[in-house]
């Protein structure tokens, strides 16, 4: 705002204009990107789900058996007459105003294409209104509880997939080994000595894990037969997160309790995996995917239920999916016209074709989760190790402390290189002259993960220089060597900063296209990558491909549902991230 | 799993864990097993790596698709590079196992290719009827002759359209057309420019999608590009007939097949290499490519080229069955 000047002159006036003038300016600024980002986003939503088809009584349909519970869940929970007033006042003034408004632009201005003014509605007043309540209702604890257990159902399966995803190019066989014969020996060791205080056993835990890789490596050649992919999944992974849920609830004191968390949904996801051949589903997946949705949400469910606050937040799972069912009964019942999402179940399933019902999105689906795993994986080794180093051990002052400046300044510089010319760096470096093969996954990784290094430090050494002095001097005084205070002060104080900023870098290489054509990798696959050192494709190169069929509907529809499909995938990446940061916030 | 969490009284619960753990592993060991490197399906198993043209890409990828979900094993990867972009980066170097092409490999190419050993057989894949389209707005043009479109793209090209013809408006040639990797580029430059060249006052892309953007914003624009495009959209621009001494030709499936449509209409060409065809999935995969290109609904209801004859089919599977024979020696 204008400021007042009443200085020793009197009081003389000042022109309040100028402040005016750029308090609206700045705010259009605001304004303009994101109405222009939103138009975007609302015309491709309307393309992927087909809403331009959507009938008025469809949506109708939907938005009282779905929206309206739902809002009237987050109302009950933020329990105040003033936002439910509030709610009630946009949610009915927003609809006359939208509905006349649309049909005056219509009428006198011009023809708004492929929308009506339902759908202006959806988006300019349902959508937002939605948000807003879903946000005060999650700080009411009845709204805090359904959408921690929404979280947990959505992302447990998430990582169910993610990690199912994987294994389609880790060989299952060695990890079957590996696990066996390095982790279960290795944790069993620590487990036991940090029971009996057998410092030796804790300390030969990691050498024993590591050994145990090794042979397991070496007898993978040797061994031929192995159990069945099902029972190698639940034995490393379903088995252990059961026996991690149970014993969080342990912890909490009630047996009875923390042997059904663990249990039930070990026993229903093995029950799952083998039943899930029969309805087409890989088994093996569903067993994972039971287990990493069930187990965290009995924990969570217990956890509910013991502190006994809010329990009625449970039920938002039911509400939303049995308001869903109702829709599609009534739909079905009275004939309503639906649309035909191009996003569907087959579009996630399915391979690319030429016909633009059929096309899939899969491989590349495949080949984006691999690529992205890989360079979070090598981008956070590396970053937070070349930060740790530039912030810690490197000397500020004298030569070295030029040195590091230099280092500083290079690194900044990098940030700003063009992708184009890290494309050209990995086939140079990694496709040709170190063999990894043209167009090949882990080429592509290791070219995004120098792409985004630069970000990921910078960042990283951000978050390590925001750590008090205070807290490295007092570590210091206590007499912790520089590796103590580094492992208990420093990173676990600026964990949650490092991991914002790889994030945000690993949506940065997500959407990346100009390297991979650099590195040649392919623009249509029809089979996911099955191994590291296959070709592969990635989301914005298939969609970057359909963009050019000479078919309409693959430039509107198909591409829309694919843009649609990385947008969920970067948002659930970031999501992840916002609750890891939050959660390590708290626990500082 | 166990963590540095340390608490007496959970000893035993935790004992009787591992006991548990123990347990399950060896009866999961006892259950139901399975047999490393069991390959399964028909036996073929690899994968494909495919470049070059964009022309032909949608027909390749056409054929790809029935190919690969019949054969799950083998795994097929097409990227459009261009014909030229795909001969000389990948192609040529020993990167891909076909490229596409909507032209004949050229003398440059060819050596390059053997510098590095690579060997190649031709394959006729259909027939293209390069289409030359302009604004659906524009009443005023529905023919060129082979000469006036040679002057609106040779190198010295006509600035505005009342240069073409008389009675063309004077208003400013707007031309969106192939790029130079493009395989359009070389074949327009061979059938129509020769040797007066192509002009490079022009927005060039490998896109026709761009193409036609460009041409349904202007008026008095013009382009060129595959017919798959225009039999598509056949709404959103307007193709010209060509007059070649007989008469103006519309570009259609019939007019290119008959070879009314000169000297637009060409071959759309893939090159296997040899060594590739050595390999049995490979092999079968460019059998199957040849008996796919006579497929009526696939070549001209799903893509928009014209179909090979049953004729030109006998000598392409000879030729490939030829150099498969000589491969797999």
């Amino acid at each position: 705002m204008a400021t007042d000047n009443a200085n020793a002159g009197g009081f003389g006036e000042v022109s309040r204009l100028r402040g005016v003038v750029f308090e609206y300016l700045s705010l259009g600024a605001s304004v303009a990107g994101l109405v222009a980002l939103g138009v975007l986003l609302v015309y491709v939503t309307i393309d992927a789900f087909d809403l331009a088809n959507a009938s008025p009584e469809w949506l109708l349909t939907y938005f009282l058996t779905l929206v309206v519970p739902f809002l009237a869940f987050c109302l009950y929970s933020a329990n105040d007459p003033t936002v439910t007033r509030r709610a009630l006042g946009a949610l009915g003034g927003g609809l006359v105003a939208v509905a006349a408004l649309f049909t005056a632009i219509e009428a006198f201005v011009a023809q708004i294409p492929r929308l009506s003014w339902q759908l202006a509605y959806l988006f300019v007043v349902a959508t937002p209104v939605t948000a807003y309540l879903a946000y005060v209702g999650s700080r009411g604890r009845v709204g805090a509880v359904g959408f921690g257990l929404m979280g947990r159902l959505v992302g447990g399966a998430a990582l169910g997939l993610a990690v199912g995803t994987l294994f389609l190019v880790f060989d299952p066989l060695v990890w079957f080994l590996a696990y066996t014969l390095g982790v279960v020996p290795a944790v069993a060791l620590y487990a036991y000595g940090a029971r009996r205080s057998a410092p030796r056993a804790v300390a030969a835990a990691i050498p024993v894990g590591l050994v145990g890789v090794v042979v397991a490596v070496v007898l993978r050649g040797v061994v031929t037969t192995y159990p069945s992919d099902l029972i190698i999944y639940a034995w490393t992974l379903a088995v252990p997160i059961a026996i991690a849920g149970w014993r969080v609830v342990a912890d909490r004191g009630s047996r009875a309790a923390a042997v059904a968390a663990g249990g039930v949904p070990l026993a229903v996801a093995v029950a799952g995996g083998f039943l899930a051949g029969g309805f087409g589903v890989p088994g093996p997946t569903a067993l994972i995917v039971l287990v990493t949705v069930g187990v965290p949400t009995a924990v969570y469910v217990h956890r509910a239920i013991d502190e006994g606050d809010g329990v009625v937040g449970l039920a938002l799972p039911v509400l939303l999916v049995g308001g869903a069912l109702v829709g599609a009964l009534v739909v079905e019942a009275w004939g309503v016209p639906a649309p035909d999402p191009w996003l569907d179940a087959g579009y996630v399933t399915e391979s690319p074709s030429s016909t633009a019902i059929e096309a899939g999105l899969y491989p590349a689906i495949v080949g984006s989760v691999i690529i992205i795993a890989l360079v979070a994986v090598l981008s956070f080794v590396l970053g937070v190790g070349t930060s740790v180093f530039l912030e810690e051990y490197m000397p500020e002052s004298g030569v070295l402390g030029s040195l590091t400046r230099l280092l500083q300044v290079n690194i900044a510089n990098l940030a700003a290189i063009p992708s184009v010319v890290y494309g050209l760096l990995g086939l140079g470096l990694f496709a040709n002259l170190l063999g990894f093969g043209l167009g090949t996954a882990v080429t592509a990784s290791l070219t995004l993960s120098l792409l985004i290094l630069p970000i990921t430090i910078i960042s990283a050494q951000e978050a390590i220089r925001s750590v008090p002095d205070d807290l490295r001097r007092g570590s210091d005084a206590m007499g912790a060597t520089r590796w103590q205070t580094t492992k208990n002060v420093v990173l676990p104080e600026a964990f949650p900063g490092i991991l914002t900023g790889t994030i945000l870098a690993l949506g940065r290489a997500i959407g990346e296209t100009a390297p991979l054509l650099m590195i040649g990798a392919a623009t249509t696959v029809f089979s996911a990558p099955d191994s590291l050192f296959s070709r592969f494709s990635a989301m914005p190169m298939q969609i970057y491909a359909w963009a050019n069929f000479p078919q309409a509907e693959f430039r509107y529809g198909v591409v829309a549902a694919g843009v649609i499909t990385l947008l969920i995938i970067l948002i659930g990446m970031n999501g992840t991230a916002i609750l890891l940061r939050n959660r390590a916030e708290r626990g500082n | 799993m166990a963590s540095s969490h340390d608490a007496d009284t959970e000893g035993i619960t935790r004992r009787k864990a591992l006991s548990a753990l123990g347990g399950a592993g060896a009866l999961a060991l006892a259950g139901c097993t399975q047999s490393s490197g069991d390959g399964g399906g028909d036996g073929l198993s690899g994968s494909i790596n495919i470049a070059g043209s964009s022309t032909v890409f949608p027909l390749m990828s056409a054929i790809a698709e029935d190919f690969a979900a019949d054969h799950d094993q083998v795994s097929i990867d097409i990227s459009p590079t261009g014909s030229g972009g795909g001969f000389s980066n990948y192609f040529c170097v020993g990167d891909t196992d076909f490229n596409n092409a909507s032209r004949p490999i050229q003398p440059a190419e060819e050596e390059r290719c053997a510098e590095n050993g690579v060997e190649y057989v031709e394959l006729i894949a259909a027939t293209d009827a390069l289409t030359i389209v302009v604004n659906p707005e524009a009443d005023w043009i529905d023919h060129l002759t082979v000469e006036e479109l040679a002057t609106i793209w040779e190198e010295d090209a006509v600035e505005t359209w009342d240069e073409v013809r008389d009675e063309f408006p004077n208003e400013e040639i707007n031309r969106f057309g192939a790029a130079d990797t493009s395989g359009t580029y070389d074949y327009f430059i061979e059938a129509i420019l020769e040797e007066r060249g192509h002009t490079s006052d022009y927005q060039a892309t490998e896109q026709d999608n761009s193409i036609a953007q460009g041409v349904s914003g202007s008026e008095y624009a013009i382009g060129y590009f595959g017919f798959a495009y225009y039999y598509q959209n056949p709404d959103q621009l307007k193709a010209l007939g060509i007059d070649a001494g007989d008469g103006p030709v519309e570009p259609s499936l019939e007019t290119a097949s008959s070879g009314e449509y000169t000297p637009l209409s060409r071959p759309l060409f893939t090159y296997p290499s040899i060594e590739s065809l050595g390999k049995e999935h490979v092999a079968e995969f460019a059998r199957y490519f040849v008996e796919q290109t006579t497929n009526e609904d696939l070549v001209a209801g799903d893509v928009g080229y014209v179909p090979a004859t049953e004729e030109t089919q006998e000598e392409q599977m000879e030729i490939l069955e030829d150099a498969i024979e000589r491969a797999q020696e």
